[in-house]
């Protein structure tokens, strides 16, 4: 980790532990943190996440103790204080989450002890050590989860039909919504009720009785490990890890019979379910038939938007992949893995594979591919490669402010007819 | 004057970055120089310098740049870089090309060990990829914290590399005024590039300094007006470069679109290299843009030119604005932008008949208190201003309170409050000198006709505080500093 990155591809970790903070519904998230932090991670994360800014509270709205000379030579502890004072004042939340920066986490505040000073007093509160030295957005969506399952989770009855689902991080997909709605839909069909706690004003009440679930539902080949792990030692928890977004009828009805043997679904539902939906896909592919001439792909982006494309579109869609890159820090010993998953496809050529964020080098991979490659599927940053070589580029993952996404998605079974809209050119 | 040369803005004199207040009342504390600064006990999430700082020169098109930091202190440059690429394409040009920014990604262990061996790749990695003329280095709270000698690793590098390198040391704590970053900026322009050197005096040269956030169809209508007083325009920084930023100190005068930007810069110019500037307003509408082009015309001694010029200009677009003014004078308007920016939307309002009721601007200084005094003779002195980075509670506050019938600014909040909204910030479209008050005017018309949006946005979703806050003072957080 820590290599120097060319147009990086994720904020910090307090990028996305704010981003996922603050799609908690009435969750205030409060930084303790640089002055200008609470602008630098929202404009990195949202800004470059399809135009969308937050909803009820975040970005420049964040309270914040904007830790300037004195708080760095003396200390910010009391400043923290006085502004969750504040907070509580004038902030109308369930729940408050201090989030700290690089300055806090460098001299040492002793966040805790206020936090607890607060909990004693019964606000419901609680923090993540978030400095963005500790790593990426992804780096701040687990320690941001593993703080809820520590501090916030309580014991609940358990719920058959209830699940938690993670690995879509906020912000950091750029479909992260609308690929949460998809799937949240295929499984409320499913006769599963889901928590996602970011979406359908789900907050504090979803987090405390996740306890409950009957199971996890971890879409990422690699997230999680740690707080997935808690879920089980504390509340006896399981989970089911799929590697990657489902996308598209092959795999999303992979994932959901998959589903249903963790779970003992009953099979006569799931086999209706798998026939309307991929009916309803199918009706539409037909009527597609002939439009689309360019095979050969070479695919940049996070695991899971590498893993969900590439499958649709070799297992789904009669394409050819020549490469894919996949751009964040995964840990070592989850990249097999995910080499594994994408070199067994149904049909074609397994891929290259490789890990790589920095834009300049990726760009030189994908020159590499010059003569072959017919299609570019990646961020904003892989149009300039694509416009010098002549290839049609497409863009499907972070960052990009080009594209303004509301609640379109490329997830499940709906979202696959989504991406092939933006698949086409006319050109 | 008062020389503006300052460590940081807040050290200026009687310089403020917290306080509010009615007009009446500041104006009066101004003139005392009795005000006291404050500090807040709550905040909201502020800009810091490094932001500033970056954007002075992230459009330049031969530079490229380090950040020296974790991975998210180059956020902003999210939008800066999305700016740079929409000003190519507005520019005619085919293959538009992301800024080059590097950013260390400072982890855990370089906090500890030190990441002076990463930047150090970092530089040499850049020069090798595009053999810039220009390497910046932009510090950061952490790389600051732990102590990295920025400026040794820049001087040992300077001879293994083509480029110019300019250290630029804009850790966010170090300044409670985000401007300053554009100060750190330019007196590292001064220190790396300029090095004393006193190129020969170009006749009719202006340098003309704007943020990266001015559009093309703004910088080609400066270039226009500036033309008509016989002047060529080295325009910075947007797609500027490192020849045009050496011919800077053999310009014969400077001026700014923004005095904000580049005015302690302008000071510096003049003391060490005898460039006269002019400083102005913005120029946004009629009344700044006539004062805008007459104070480079005094400068340049064509003061009749100008008010020919701007004679013809009246002519042809003072009918159109009465006739907007007809038809919105009287509405009470609450602005929040930058201190340039605010000040200049202020009187902007007048140009159409519209009462100030309200104003939040980031800083307040010694500088600005002719601009003051002129918002007094054009709005009279009840309304409030807020000094403030940000802070949308005060503004909610502050908004419900005043009730305006427009609100100019970053609508993000307002909305919410059901106010119809627009901005004079608009980094896409024309909005300056006479062809851009026109384009605002209609733009102010229109919200004001269709307050739709947010009317019914209000009535689904509320800002994030309670109740109690509205009955507040809205300055109820301020503490004078020291206290």
């Amino acid at each position: 980790m820590g290599h120097c990155i060319e147009n990086p591809r994720s904020s910090c970790a307090l990028g996305g532990a704010l981003a996922l903070i603050s799609s908690i519904n009435r969750t205030i998230p409060v930084l303790h943190a640089g002055p200008g932090c609470g602008l630098q991670v929202t404009a990195g994360q949202l800004g470059q996440s399809g135009g969308k800014s937050y909803g009820y509270v975040g970005g420049q709205g964040t309270p914040s103790t904007n830790m300037f000379e004195r708080e760095v030579v003396f200390g910010g502890v009391e400043r923290l204080r006085e502004t969750i004072d504040g907070t509580l004042e004038i902030m109308d939340g369930d729940l408050f989450f201090v989030l700290t920066g690089c300055t806090a986490d460098i001299i040492g505040d002793d966040v805790k002890s206020v936090i607890d000073e607060f909990k004693a007093k019964g606000v419901s509160i609680a923090h993540a050590e978030t400095a963005g030295f500790k790593g990426d957005s992804y780096y701040g969506y687990n320690t941001a989860f593993q703080a809820i399952v520590s501090q916030l989770v309580e014991v609940t009855p358990r719920d058959a039909k209830m699940v938690n689902l993670f690995g879509i991080v906020p912000a950091q997909d750029i479909f992260w919504e609308g690929n949460f709605e998809e799937i949240i839909r295929i499984l409320n069909k499913l006769g599963l009720k889901v928590n996602s706690f970011c979406k359908e004003q789900q907050g504090l009440q979803e987090i405390k009785k996740s306890s409950g679930a009957a199971l996890n539902i971890m879409l990422s080949p690699w997230l999680g490990q740690e707080f997935l792990a808690e879920y089980k030692e504390k509340y006896g928890v399981g989970t089911f890890r799929y590697p990657g977004l489902p996308v598209g009828p092959t795999a999303t009805s992979d994932f959901i019979r998959k589903l249903a043997e963790y779970m003992d679904l009953d099979k006569a539902l799931v086999e209706k379910v798998i026939a309307e939906e991929e009916n309803y896909v199918y009706s539409y592919l037909e009527k597609i038939i002939g439009s689309f001439t360019r095979y050969r792909f070479v695919i940049v982006g996070d695991a899971n938007t590498v893993l969900g494309l590439t499958r649709f579109l070799v297992n789904d869609f009669g394409r050819i992949p020549l490469a894919a890159v996949i751009t964040e820090d995964v840990p070592p010993e989850y990249r097999d893995g995910i080499v594994d998953e994408l070199t067994h496809l149904e049909y074609a050529r397994p891929p290259k594979v490789v890990f790589e964020s920095d834009k300049w080098k990726i760009s030189e991979w994908i020159r590499t591919y010059k003569d072959d490659a017919a299609l570019i599927l990646g961020s904003d940053y892989e149009k300039e490669i694509g416009n010098e070589l002549d290839i049609v580029t497409v863009v499907v993952s972070f960052p990009t402010t080009e594209k303004l996404i509301i609640n379109r998605g490329y997830a499940g079974y709906r979202g696959c007819l989504t991406f092939i809209e933006d698949l086409y050119d006319n050109n | 004057m008062t020389s503006t040369i300052a460590r940081n803005r807040e050290d200026r004199p009687f310089a403020l970055t917290g306080g509010g207040g009615c007009g009446k009342e500041l104006a009066d504390k101004f003139k005392k120089r009795c005000l006291k600064n404050a500090d807040r006990t709550f905040a909201q999430a502020s800009q810091c310098q490094q932001i500033n700082s970056i954007q002075a020169f992230i459009s330049m098109e031969d530079a490229v740049f380090i950040i020296h930091s974790p991975v998210g202190c180059s956020g902003c440059v999210s939008f800066m870089n999305d700016l740079f690429k929409v000003g190519q394409y507005h520019r005619g040009l085919t293959s538009i090309r992301s800024a080059r920014y590097l950013i260390t990604n400072l982890d855990e262990l370089d906090i500890i060990q030190g990441g002076e061996e990463k930047l150090r790749q970092a530089v040499l990695e850049l020069e090798q990829r595009y053999h810039p003329k220009l390497i910046f280095i932009f510090t950061s709270c952490a790389s600051a914290i732990i102590g990295d000698d920025v400026d040794s690793i820049a001087g040992e590098l300077q001879n293994q590399v083509g480029a110019v390198i300019v250290p630029i040391h804009c850790e966010g704590f170090k300044s409670k005024v985000p401007a300053t970053g554009f100060d750190t900026a330019f007196n590292a322009l001064v220190k790396y590039v300029f090095k004393n050197e006193k190129p020969e005096r170009e006749k009719g040269l202006i340098n003309v300094f704007a943020p990266m956030a001015i559009g093309w169809k703004d910088q080609q209508e400066i270039e226009r007006m500036l033309g008509v007083l016989g002047l060529k325009v080295n325009y910075f920084p947007f797609y500027s470069n490192l020849d045009k930023l050496k011919k800077i100190p053999a310009a014969e005068y400077s001026t700014s679109i923004c005095q904000v930007f580049a005015d302690e810069f302008m000071e510096l110019l003049k003391r060490d290299y005898g460039i006269p500037y002019s400083k102005t307003g913005m120029p946004l509408g009629i009344r700044n843009t006539d004062e805008w082009l007459l104070g480079v015309a005094r400068l340049v001694g064509k003061e009749e030119v100008a008010r020919e010029y701007i004679r013809e200009q009246h002519e042809r677009v003072l009918p159109e604005i009465a006739k907007i003014k007809s038809r919105i004078q009287g509405k009470k308007v609450f602005i929040c932008a930058g201190t340039a920016r605010s000040f200049a939307a202020a009187t902007l309002i007048d140009d159409f008949g519209l009462k100030l009721v309200g104003m939040q601007t980031p800083t307040y200084e010694e500088m600005l208190i002719e601009d003051f005094d002129k918002l007094i003779e054009l709005h009279g002195d009840e309304f409030i201003v807020d000094v403030a980075n940000m802070q949308p509670y005060e503004q909610a506050n502050l908004v419900q309170r005043l009730t305006p019938d427009l609100f100019i600014g970053v609508s993000s909040w307002v909305a919410k409050q059901g106010i119809t909204s627009t901005h004079v910030l608009e980094t896409k479209r024309p909005t300056m000198g006479y062809n851009g008050i026109l384009y605002l005017g209609n733009k102010i018309e229109d919200v004001i006709e269709n307050p739709g949006f947010n009317e019914k946005l209000a009535k689904h979703k509320k800002l994030p505080y309670k109740e109690s806050w509205y009955s507040e003072s809205p300055f109820k957080f301020h503490k004078e500093a020291g206290d």
